[in-house]
């Protein structure tokens, strides 16, 4: 990082309010050229609304933007992109049946007379894709791409215009596994090295961390800290975001749970014509981790519970051999599944109290006809216990945060009261200070007695949560650790790409 | 990402009460320039009779409201009452059957209609206006082949029994009970038992858990299917109901009455608040939507426009209410 230079983008000051909540209050930051900048915040923080005003989709209320030292305003997205500042969002903005070439061209085709010129698009695609070292056919259309590939294609769209001073990247790692993260900070280090600055969005410390040459903090819509980030680490930062001491438990770990009643036993167990030869056993009151990189095979093992996947082998529940057929027959079964992706479970336009009794209609109701006051009762009881943080249970759960979407997915299998609960990623995408309540909540529940089935892909997690930990890899269980203290975060992981 | 979801209106200002109750304001405003254009609007018996009118609408629109918040679309409600409406009509006349046998032998066709349509949708994976489109068609043309295309009763039809259709009918559609008519009454209490079955049955929550995200409906147990197949079954039982409260009132039918019924259905339920794409939803507000939609109407009449471009007026109204709508969560939601 060159120190001295000049910064390519100031902020100065730069306020907004929305009716009832001042979003940023008076902030500044800046981004030299060719530095990664790390823009972190919890949920509400105010760093999309910042990265808003900046790419000129919304107004700034006061203060300046300053590029290259000239004050700019933008009124809308294609102001900002002229200007050089290209951002790149979550939900990604590509044409699945174009080509790499095609999209990376997307309205702006070289003509040659009326005709558009495929040559040069397909060569100058191909200088692109080399260059940072993508090794990909520029014809190759989009939709047949990983969504890490895809999340590359958009990038490269982005810095592809001549003009590019800065890239906005919202959250881009959230939805990919750890190798395909490196392999996105490979390509993020190449564009540092064109001179472009990037702004780097994110909730997760640890990748922050890695990547950025600075980090700026924001907190409940105020600058906290600006530093290097070779001078922090992930405690100093976690306190930078919630404001709060860190409270890290160690492990969790709470004795051998063998002896206990098996509930859950798989034999020769395979799903969805990719899991194959899964054979194991899950105890009362143990939280069994399921380990493993994205694509590894652990959501599919899930969903073949949770009747999603056709699948064969031996299921024995609670001393029952069941195959589900269907989520509704899982759920009567016994089985709680928590989804990868909550979007999946939650119905958004649905207030608070009813997601939370969605799987339980046939409980608070007699003859189809439903008790309301049992209803608010029991949804009461459980923001309460859970700490969900909603004004009333009449609030459509659209409104929550991330981290509160979560636990009324929770509560929603904890009034049913599984045998086993499957949750699936449960802290992917939500906030930091959440993240270690859920965390926290999973142990408790284990506590007292409810078996859980934790599949997550960030070792961290794994150690913390976990009573055993399985790893698995291609679709198979490549091992599982009785003892997780003897285990750390390497093996995990060497185990779980395949290195060992 | 999701900080700023925050609700920009609230309550005080004219804008917002403009964009929430929108429907509402809409026909008190309506309301207000026919009382002015015409002095005969705002008399007793002209609401009378636009209640009276709107009866039928109302009761097929209750069933497309329950139906569109499953994500769904019922086009096929008008020829559904026209098939149960003509099998009662033909029981009662022709075949000579007390009131009570032939409203259930329309209502058992018009419900079986509806189930198909579930049917056909849950269990052929076929989009919901598809094959409802071909109801539509294919039931019209049941409701056509009964009747030989004529009215009943009819007293061209020389080898049949030209009967009169029974009393009890006549006054289901145009009866009067305490001076309000009564094809009234039995609307808004169809309302009533929609509002019922959406917020205090089991159904009823499936009905909106379905329609806003269907994969977590499925994902929390909810047998999704069944819920389709039912609600269809539903809106059937009440085209069937409608059908014989249209046949009461005009003292007869016809295989193509009720022809249009889709589009006003649509538009009472669409005016009325309800999302067309599914999840969210109430009855009362397609009420207000169907009575709009009655003093439009009636107001046109007042005023002498062609009933022609009453047609253009509802199908235009769909379209800008749609678009009001869209730009309307836009501007509520950043």
């Amino acid at each position: 990082m060159v120190v001295s230079a000049s910064p390519i983008l100031s902020i100065r000051n730069v306020s907004k309010s929305f009716p009832g909540v001042k979003a940023l209050d008076r902030v500044s930051m800046d981004v030299l050229p060719g530095e990664v900048h790390a823009l972190l915040g919890e949920n509400g923080a105010g760093k999309s609304t910042l990265m808003k005003i900046i790419s000129g989709i919304i107004p700034k209320d006061s203060g300046e933007i300053l590029l290259d030292g000239k004050p700019v305003h933008f009124s809308s997205p294609r102001d900002a992109l002229k200007a050089g500042i290209a951002l790149v969002q979550q939900e990604l903005s590509l044409v699945p049946y174009l080509s790499i070439a095609e999209n990376v061209f997307l309205g702006r085709w070289p003509k040659k007379g009326i005709q558009v010129d495929w040559e040069t698009i397909v060569s100058e695609t191909r200088r692109l894709l080399e260059r940072f070292g993508i090794q990909e056919d520029p014809r190759t259309p989009v939709g047949s791409l990983s969504v890490a590939e895809q999340q590359m294609v958009e990038i490269l769209k982005a810095v592809s215009r001549p003009n590019v001073r800065i890239l906005l990247l919202d959250e881009p790692t959230s939805a990919l596994s750890e190798e395909e993260v490196n392999r996105l900070f490979e390509l993020i280090s190449e564009i540092k090295k064109t001179g472009i600055g990037i702004i780097f969005i994110s909730h997760k410390l640890n990748e922050a961390l890695r990547i950025a040459d600075r980090v700026t903090v924001l907190r409940d819509g105020q600058k906290v800290v600006t530093e290097e980030a070779s001078r922090l680490d992930e405690r100093m930062l976690f306190e930078y975001l919630t404001g709060k001491p860190v409270a890290f438990s160690e492990t969790t770990y709470e004795g051998d749970h063998t002896g206990a009643n098996v509930v859950l036993s798989l034999e020769n167990f395979s799903a969805g014509g990719f899991v194959r030869d899964v054979t194991l056993r899950i105890h009362e009151g143990e939280v069994f981790v399921l380990f493993g990189l994205v694509g590894s095979g652990r959501s599919t093992l899930a969903r073949g519970l949770f009747g999603l996947e056709r699948i064969e082998g031996k299921v024995i529940l609670g001393g029952q051999v069941i195959k589900p057929r269907n989520p509704k027959e899982a759920i009567t079964l016994g089985i709680g599944y928590l989804p990868e992706d909550r979007r999946n479970a939650l119905v958004y336009e649905l207030p608070v109290f009813a997601n939370i009794t969605l799987a339980i209609l046939s409980l608070v109701s007699r003859r189809g006809i439903l008790r309301i006051r049992e209803e608010m009762h029991l949804a009461n009881d459980f923001v309460r216990s859970l700490r969900i943080k909603t004004p009333h249970v009449f609030r459509e759960v659209l409104y929550l945060s991330g981290g509160n979407q979560q636990k009324v997915l929770l509560a929603r299998w904890l009034a049913r009261k599984p045998r086993i609960l499957i949750m699936d990623e449960p802290t992917r995408g939500i906030d930091v200070g959440a993240k270690f309540e859920i965390r926290e909540m999973v142990r408790d529940l284990a506590r007292q007695g409810l078996t859980i089935l934790y599949i997550t892909s960030e070792p961290i997690e794994a150690l913390e949560v976990a009573d055993r930990i399985a790893v698995m890899r291609n679709g198979r269980i490549a091992r599982i650790f009785e003892y997780p203290k003897d285990v750390d975060k390497t093996m995990l992981l060497a185990i779980a790409s395949g290195v060992s | 990402m999701s900080q700023n979801r925050v609700l920009v209106w609230r309550g005080g200002d004219l804008v917002s009460l403009l964009l929430k109750g929108g429907s509402l304001v809409g026909l008190i405003a309506l309301s207000a320039v026919f009382a002015v254009l015409s002095p005969y609007f705002f008399t007793l018996s002209n609401w009378l009779n636009i209640f009276r009118q709107v009866a039928v609408v109302l009761i097929a629109a209750s069933a497309q409201t329950m139906v569109i918040i499953t994500a769904g679309i019922d086009l096929s409600v008008g020829s559904v009452l026209a098939l149960g409406g003509c099998l009662a009509a033909v029981a009662m006349s022709y075949w000579g059957w007390p009131f009570a046998s032939g409203a259930l032998l329309g209502l058992f066709f018009a419900t079986l209609a509806g189930l198909a349509n579930g049917a056909i949708i849950a269990k052929g994976k076929i989009p919901d206006f598809i094959a409802t489109l071909g109801m539509l068609g294919a039931v019209r043309g049941i409701a056509l082949l009964i009747t030989g295309g004529l009215p009943v009763p009819s007293h061209f039809t020389a080898t049949k029994l030209a009967g009169y259709l029974p009393e009890s009918i006549v006054w289901l559609g145009s009866g009067h009970l305490g001076g309000i008519p009564v094809p009234m009454i039995f609307a808004l209490l169809v309302v009533g038992v929609t509002w019922f079955i959406l917020n205090r049955t089991t159904f009823g929550r499936s009905l909106y858990a379905v329609g806003g995200n269907r994969e977590a409906a499925r994902a929390a147990g909810i047998d999704v299917d069944r819920v389709k197949i039912f609600v269809y079954g539903v809106s059937g039982l009440y085209c069937g109901f409608a059908g014989l409260v249209l046949v009461g009132r005009m003292n007869s039918a016809n295989a193509l009455m009720a022809e249009g019924l889709e589009l006003q259905t649509i538009a009472a339920v669409v005016i009325g608040g309800t999302n067309l794409f599914g999840g969210k939803g109430s009855v009362f507000g397609t009420l207000i939507g169907a009575i709009l939609m009655g003093v439009l109407s009636n107001g046109l009449n007042l005023l002498n426009v062609e009933p022609f471009w009453q047609r253009v007026v509802n199908g235009l109204l769909i379209v800008a209410v749609v678009v009001f709508d869209q730009w309307r969560r836009r501007i509520v939601r950043d």
